[in-house]
């Protein structure tokens, strides 16, 4: 496609007033491409004036005015790469005047001065010049086919209620059910906790209105009995292997070889092709992930509705509470089993239990609820002590709670049953539940009844937890690389994976995403609206990838990751970093990429030690040819030089707080050079050796958090990057630089204010090294 | 370790309090605004959080024989702040009215009291009793001339012959309720650390009711409570009126006994001033107390209240009542109005153990107690 360059300077917002608008228009004028000006780029007449442009061919659009991070729905123009210089919140609103005065015109005429605003504004139009001249519009990427049904796992109350919401705007959905009947666990209760204003009684429960409603759906196909063998492919384009529960069958899915079994016994590791057998040989009896079943039904999305099972105790757990010494003391579960039969009775002797504890903590130095609990069990308790009171006119049920968990209105419901007479609550640690004759003792502590106290009770019930069944295995089975279950990166407990900072919705595998109580234990009514958001993100899913777009969180990003396979040395670095599993690879080690599984976050590219993958408007290249557009001052130029250093900064999160500060006009060194990057994940270290070879005095990334409150969208990219930047340190001091020229550093997008000062430190430390020896070769 | 708390919730208790103007306890989440807003708790096991835990959980023994409910003097300052309006002030006063009834004997008139459905029951008793009066003094008197003396219609011997007995029944039902109170209230201070002292000395007690007398004729304790400030005034005025009938009722009964002087006694007599100050005192003191307790929306205001405020009300305006038909010669009027005073004064006294009057006694006691008990 042939490029038609065109660049547009917006002289508003104090641009003008700062910078010599004449001299930034020589810029790409030398290089002669056409420039114009407008006093308010923005309006209507302004984005007109590039419009028309674009209509006669213009397609390679620089826009020197705002942050890319505003008005880019205005700059925005079909079939064009736009560029955006960020003059305003970059240059004159983070280097204000009255902090960076300009050059009096007597200082003008002497040639040892220089302004430090004017020359960073020039470098940013050079820098987005580059940037055009290696950039080329995308291509969206197609499927060859398309399917636009929807798999559900799982056709529990989360499952059927993704089902309707996704049937009802016309999706045809699939629910795949391991059970001989759909319900789940809402099938085993007596009653269900308020769903709707006044939240303050308990309700019949609603399952078989909606397995009615689901079973009278013409758009949804239950099939029970049955479960996901294999989930093959790519969003669009899935394919499902069917099976019944137990059964085993070739398209299994394989597990990959478990990492102590790459190595030979003197630790050294196989290659490639021994791997590759021991992996096969591990999971005899399956095929690999890359053979197709021709039989497979074809899915474009899929919800995991998989649900939980209840937590089991095991053999002399909860001794202290004397769980399995007397079958008076059960689990939430049992006692449930027992109300939905009829009135409550003791287990033991089938006498009426008129006096039930229930027990939120198993205590024993700590305040923690049982495993697997969240608020839920705070609220079934509630539930189960109205049956209590239901059955016995003179039944008492107490709860022994560390925490009372009534979210939202189900505040509303606690408040109803405190009203409850023979309903006890206290925050308190039960240290012990021991026989009593044919009863129970029960004794806490620290309660809000004093230190020590007794309940003697005819039942005892524990408030254990609801277990996702993904715990106990992958259930979803994708035919991936990494692994047929969502990976564990360690930060979920041990539910589902969620990218749950940014995207409560979303899992690390674009495509497939988790409801209800797999991702954490949920009420009825929390897995139903978790469920209308899931079938809402496989709505979006569908309706991008038929499109060639990025699904989120890039959403509309026509870009894909093109690899030039000639060079590539079947590293695998790629396809085992890729945080999104979008990479498989073949016997070989070749990655195969999946674009729709793919989140265009660049982390291969960062990864890439040949550099051989890039995206159309983004690549090594470009990026490397903004960092070589940076003006270098050398002794040659002034008797003291300016300093130049390069932040490769994460448009997420630190990008914005940097926009933030200029907002604030909090200013930071001037001969910083900041170019926004996908993620810190994407940097490839070749950047930085580059400038640093070009006579740039020091780098710095710019990314969020990462650990254990990771705020990255992309999951690891700043802790990919802090790795790969701590290796960089070899290659410089093979430089003979310093190590210090390189630094990392992680923001959260509301510390704007701690921005210029991380930068203004940085350069001093930069200053305090001197310059770059390489200055000016 | 401290000893070991059997939890032994009373339902039933819960319910009753819960009758009595505590339909809110259960609202308590045990923030303990209450105990920081009330200006006359201790620092020391402060009221009435615990309290309102207790009530809660239906703990009877740690409320009823607790002196703690009677120290509150029941201003509404916990009630208004109570984020959860769970009104510990209406539920420390149904709390008192449970324990009034639990230590009155003999049991049948203390459950009978609070419930208005037998209210004709107790009323009828004493309605009985002047009408045979009435009968006997027409039999025994016979025809007593022209003169309007209230005397002439019920003899004020037969009247005494009623109310002396009655009194010292009160009185009665009153020792033996304050001897199973005092025991419980010390057991239940020593239990609590509220006292360290183990063994209650008469002497000491008698040193404490001359301090907490002092204390209640001033109403300084009265007065420490934010919100009182409106009802101490119409407090000690009933307080006060009674105090000035009660000296009065003794001079006419030494006058009418011993002395043998007949009444009606005339206006100037100072005992007949300090009579009619008290009556009108009454009046409008009590009519004080109904407007407060009508203008405080977010305070419950039961049965058991109304009962002494009507009763309080109806002894002032039947006993002035009286005095004025008699005084503007409508005889009819005057027997009418006075057949009415007789039962409310018999009401007073036959029944003041078991009704909300009972805090007479219970209050002064137990802060009699904390006074001798050191409670800080």
């Amino acid at each position: 496609m042939s490029k038609k360059y065109g660049v547009y300077i917006c002289t508003g917002c104090g641009i003008g007033e700062s910078l010599d608008v004449k001299a930034l228009c020589d810029i790409p004028e030398e290089e002669g491409l056409p420039v114009q000006t407008h006093p308010f780029l923005c309006s209507q007449e302004g984005a007109d004036l590039i419009r028309n442009d674009v209509e006669v061919g213009t397609n390679m659009v620089g826009i020197a005015a705002c942050s890319r991070r505003v008005n880019f729905d205005v700059f925005r123009f079909e079939g064009c790469v736009v560029d955006r210089a960020n003059l305003r919140e970059g240059v004159v609103w983070s280097h204000p005047r009255d902090q960076f005065p300009a050059l009096t015109a007597e200082e003008k005429e002497d040639e040892e001065n220089f302004d430090v605003v004017q020359m960073m504004a020039e470098d940013y139009i050079r820098m987005s010049m580059a940037r055009l001249e290696k950039s080329e519009v995308p291509e969206p990427f197609k499927l060859e086919t398309l399917s636009r049904k929807i798999l559900v796992i799982g056709g529990g109350m989360t499952g059927m209620a993704a089902a309707l919401d996704a049937a009802k705007v016309g999706y045809d959905v699939t629910i795949v059910e391991k059970e001989a009947r759909i319900g789940g666990q809402a099938l085993n209760w007596r009653k269900q906790l308020p769903m709707d204003v006044p939240y303050a009684e308990l309700i019949d429960p609603t399952v078989n209105d909606l397995i009615s409603a689901v079973e009278a759906d013409d758009n949804i196909t239950i099939k029970t009995e049955t479960v996901v063998a294999r989930l093959a492919g790519q969003p669009g384009e899935f394919t499902a292997t069917f099976k019944k529960p137990g059964e085993k069958i070739e398209f299994d899915c394989p597990y990959p070889l478990p990492e102590e079994m790459k190595f030979d016994e003197d630790g050294k590791e196989y290659d490639v092709e021994k791997q590759n057998e021991l992996y096969m040989e591990y999971n005899e009896g399956r095929l690999d992930i890359l053979q197709l079943d021709p039989n497979g039904e074809p899915f474009g999305a899929v919800v995991l509705a998989a649900g939980w099972r209840p937590y089991e105790p095991e053999e002399g757990e909860f001794a202290h509470l004397g769980f399995g010494e007397s079958p008076d003391i059960v689990t939430n579960a049992q006692f449930e089993e027992i109300a939905k039969v009829g009135k409550i009775k003791r287990p033991s002797d089938g006498k009426e239990a008129k006096s039930v504890v229930f027990i939120q903590s198993p205590g024993e130095g700590n305040d923690n609820d049982f495993s697997y609990t969240g608020a839920v069990t705070s609220m079934v308790a509630l539930k189960q002590a109205k049956y209590v009171r239901e059955d016995y006119a003179d039944g008492k049920a107490f709860v022994i709670y560390q925490h009372m968990r009534t979210p939202g209105l189900q505040e509303n419901f606690y408040k109803s049953l405190q009203q409850d007479p023979g309903i006890f609550l206290t925050k308190g640690d039960v240290t012990q539940v021991a026989k009593n004759g044919n009863r129970l003792i029960i004794d806490a502590s620290d309660t809000l009844l004093g230190k020590e106290i007794q309940i003697k009770a005819d039942m005892v019930v524990l408030a254990t937890g609801m277990v996702p069944v993904t715990n106990d295995d992958p259930v979803v089975n994708m035919a991936y690389r990494q692994g047929p279950a969502f990976r564990d990166i360690g930060d979920c407990g041990n539910y589902v994976d969620s990218n749950f900072i940014c995207f409560p919705y979303e899992t690390q595998r674009t495509g497939i995403y988790a409801a209800g109580a797999v991702r954490r234990s949920m009420t009825v009514e929390d897995s139903v609206e978790d469920a209308a958001g899931a079938a809402l993100k496989a709505i979006q899913c569908l309706e991008s990838v038929n499109r060639g777009m990025a699904v989120h969180p890039r959403s509309g990003d026509m870009t894909f990751p093109d690899f030039f396979f000639q060079r590539c040395t079947q590293c695998k670095r790629c396809t085992v970093e890729c945080p999104f599993g979008a990479l498989d690879d073949d016997e070989k080690g070749t990655p195969l990429p999946n674009p729709t599984r793919c989140r265009r976050c660049g982390t291969c590219m960062g990864a890439c030690p040949e550099r051989i993958i890039g995206f159309a408007d983004y690549n090594i290249d470009s990026i490397g040819s903004m960092v070589k557009a940076i003006n270098v001052p050398s002794e040659d130029d002034y008797d003291d030089p300016p300093l130049r250093i390069l932040g490769l900064v994460c448009e997420n999160d630190a990008l914005p707080a940097l926009d933030m500060a200029g907002i604030k006009r909090l200013g930071y060194n001037a001969n910083v050079r900041i170019i926004p990057v996908r993620c810190l994940g994407s940097v490839n270290v070749i950047w930085i050796k580059d400038a640093l070879a070009q006579g740039l005095d020091g780098a710095f990334l710019l990314g969020c958090k990462h650990g254990d409150d990771y705020q990255c969208h992309f999951v690891k990219g700043s802790e990919l990057a802090d790795i790969r930047m701590k290796k960089i340190g070899d290659a410089l001091t093979s430089l003979a630089l310093e190590e210090e020229r390189v630094a990392q550093f992680e923001v959260a997008i509301d510390e704007y204010h701690k921005v210029p000062q991380i930068i203004n430190e940085f350069v001093e430390m930069v200053e305090d090294l001197g310059p770059n020896p390489f200055k000016g070769f | 370790m401290a000893e070991k708390y059997l939890v032994e919730p009373d339902v039933g208790f819960i319910e009753e309090v819960a009758g009595l103007g505590g339909q809110d306890l259960k609202k308590c989440f045990q923030c303990a605004t209450c105990s920081v807003a009330c200006p006359i708790a201790p620092d020391n096991k402060p009221f009435p959080r615990k309290e309102m835990i207790a009530a809660g959980w239906g703990l009877k023994d740690k409320l009823v024989g607790n002196a703690d409910i009677w120290l509150c003097h029941n201003c509404g300052d916990c009630t208004s702040l109570c984020p959860r309006g769970a009104k510990p002030g209406d539920v420390l006063s149904a709390v008192r009215a449970y324990a009034v009834a639990d230590y009155a004997t003999p049991r049948a008139i203390a459950k009978m009291v609070p419930q208005p459905s037998k209210l004709p029951i107790l009323l009828g008793i004493p309605t009985v009793i002047f009408i045979i009066a009435a009968i006997l003094t027409k039999v025994i008197f016979g025809d007593q001339g022209d003169v309007i003396w209230q005397s002439h219609f019920i003899h004020n011997y037969l009247v005494d012959i009623i109310m002396i007995p009655t009194f010292f029944g009160a009185a009665g039902v009153f020792a033996l309720g304050l001897k199973r109170f005092l025991a419980d209230i010390h057991a239940n201070a020593l239990a609590e650390g509220k006292t360290t002292k183990e063994k209650i000395d008469p002497a000491g007690m008698v040193k404490a009711l001359i301090t907490v007398v002092t204390t209640v004729l001033k109403h300084s304790k009265f007065n420490e409570c934010g919100d009182n400030k409106d009802r101490s005034t119409a407090h000690m005025m009933v307080l006060y009126s009674f105090i000035g009938l009660f000296i009065v009722t003794n001079c006419f009964f030494i006058a009418e006994w011993i002395l043998h002087i007949e009444g009606p006694y005339r206006q100037i007599n100072p005992v007949k001033w300090l009579g009619n100050v008290s009556g009108v005192a009454l009046v409008i003191g009590s009519l004080l107390l109904i407007k407060n307790r009508m203008s405080k929306e977010d305070q419950v205001t039961s049965y058991w209240d109304w009962q002494l405020l009507v009763l309080v009300f109806g002894l002032g305006v039947t006993g002035m009542g009286t005095q004025m038909a008699r005084l503007a010669g409508l005889a009819g009027a005057t027997y009418f109005i006075y057949f009415f005073h007789l039962v409310f004064i018999w009401c007073l006294f036959a029944y003041t153990p078991f009704s909300k009057l009972a805090h007479l006694v219970y209050r002064t006691t137990a802060m009699t107690y904390m006074e001798w008990a050191e409670r800080k």
